[in-house]
């Protein structure tokens, strides 16, 4: 039996669904089999950000219609073996759907995937509800910014009243120069006061957005410190223990400019 | 630790027993048992004055303790002395009416209210509330988060978030948090108005109606 986990965050643009493009992928690449899901009706984004569009025949929407088998409307990605993607639909919204069809879907899935990731939306309402309702375990993304992480904090709220745990945080876009300097957040104030676990930190990369622009997710091209970011929260998932990497810059330079530039 | 209520001195005119602010006639007895207690010789025969650091006991408590001293100890009192200059940080500083231990009576309001304990994190959009009495945090209040309660609010973590306390009127309730960098905070009908410090200090901190009807905010060194 496989775990379903569901990538949400309460704000949008944090970066969910290239996190979810990203571990499904190298959770792939580390020989699983993974189902990735798109919990986003209406507004779906995830065929892009894995390259996988032009290739979407059935969704979601179409198997609780019982238009066409599950199975039928798995896309397989060619590029690696065990991952297949289930759109959402673009036609519908949200509320054409009940949590307990999404949590079918997910029971369905589970039996041949060892690991289903569930794209959520953005926002708390049907959504969410139907993104997290077939979920056993829960990753939530946030950048280290006040208004994500309030909205990361609410997300935490309402995955608790659901029973669904562990949840685990990623902090995306984290900027090693920025918390250097004093004008961002570091790990430590973000773990103060969202108080889970911690399961990586992806550092701000330029190549995502490239990477998301030509649809094939950063992991395929090992190198970019966002990809090596993501496959160790990949090892992670896997079970395996890895150190958080650390970002802080280094130097005895950097050390002397920080101890006196930082915020008190 | 030297005895915070009740302590005995020597000066020069004799022996002095100095009371200083306090909750009840009870907590003075006690306190002045353990002071005594304390010396290695006894003091039988011999005078004590009064010193009084707060006007919170009245004459026939006075009355009642100096009987007490002669009883059980064998005491004198030979005089009571009242100091009137506020002594002792924070509450008894604090030139107002609302205050909790300086009121005359000694009532404690907080032993007719029940109080709730809630062991957990208040996150964003979540909302504690205790309309009876006084809620304890076993936990952070995070920004966007709210706790109201009848009577005192103490957050045994950071509070970030709203709280309102003493929303049963009771304006001598108080907001007690470890670490304090709340966005609003409200005492029966009092808002706050002045900024209050969006980092916090690193100390506990409590903030209570003051002087002109104000919330203050100052540091929580004892009640």
């Amino acid at each position: 039996m496989g775990k379903v986990i569901v990538v949400t965050s309460g704000k949008g643009g944090v970066g969910k669904t290239t996190s979810t493009a990203n571990l499904g992928t190298a959770l792939a690449l580390l020989d699983k089999t993974v189902a990735v899901v798109d919990a986003d009706v209406g507004l779906r984004n995830l065929d892009i950000v894995m390259g996988l569009e032009s290739r979407i025949v059935y969704t979601s929407m179409d198997v609780i219609e019982k238009q066409c088998e599950l199975s039928k409307a798995l896309v397989r990605d060619r590029r690696v073996d065990g991952l297949m993607l289930l759109a959402a639909s673009q036609k519908n919204n949200k509320d054409d759907i009940q949590p307990e069809q999404m949590k079918a879907i997910c029971d369905k899935l589970r039996t041949t995937h060892d690991f289903v990731l569930i794209d959520s939306p953005a926002g708390i309402e049907r959504g969410f509800s139907n993104a997290s309702a077939g979920a056993d375990e829960a990753i939530v993304v946030t950048t280290p910014d006040v208004s994500a992480i309030r909205d990361a904090d609410r997300i935490i709220g309402l995955l608790q009243n659901a029973r669904i745990e562990p949840i685990n945080l990623v902090i995306n876009r984290f900027s090693p120069q920025l918390v250097g300097n004093g004008s961002m957040m570091d790990q430590a104030d973000v773990l103060d006061i969202l108080n889970i676990d911690l399961i990586g930190v992806v550092p701000e990369d330029s190549a995502v957005i490239t990477s998301t622009n030509r649809g094939i997710p950063l992991v395929y091209e090992d190198g970019s410190p966002g990809a090596q970011a993501y496959m160790r929260i990949a090892r992670r998932l896997t079970g395996q223990r890895i150190p958080i990497h650390s970002f802080e810059q280094k130097g005895l330079l950097n050390n002397i400019v920080n101890w006196f530039t930082r915020k008190r | 630790m030297a005895n915070s209520t009740v302590a005995l001195r020597a000066y020069r005119d004799g022996l002095h027993l100095i009371i200083r602010p306090h909750l009840s006639i009870t907590e003075v007895e006690a306190a002045i048992q353990q002071e005594i207690s304390r010396m290695n010789r006894s003091l039988a025969g011999a005078s004590v004055q009064i010193d009084l650091k707060s006007p919170t006991l009245k004459e026939a408590e006075i009355e009642f303790l100096s009987s007490k001293l002669k009883e059980t100890y064998d005491l004198t009192v030979r005089g009571v002395e009242v100091a009137d200059e506020p002594v002792a940080p924070p509450i008894a500083a604090a030139p107002t009416t609302h205050v909790i231990s300086q009121t005359t009576d000694t009532v404690n309001p907080r032993d007719s209210e029940p109080s709730r304990i809630v062991p957990y994190t208040i996150r964003s959009g979540q909302t504690e509330e205790f309309p009876q009495g006084s809620l304890i945090i076993y936990g952070d209040v995070n920004s966007g988060g709210e706790v109201r309660a009848g009577g005192d609010i103490v957050v045994l973590g950071t509070l970030r978030g709203s709280a309102y306390a003493g929303a049963n009127g009771r304006l001598s309730a108080v907001i007690i948090a470890m670490d304090f960098a709340p966005l609003q905070l409200q005492i029966g009908t009092h808002m706050n108005r002045s900024s209050v410090n969006q980092e916090p200090r690193g100390y506990p901190e409590i903030a209570r109606i003051g002087a002109d009807d104000i919330i203050i905010v100052e540091k929580f060194v004892k009640f």
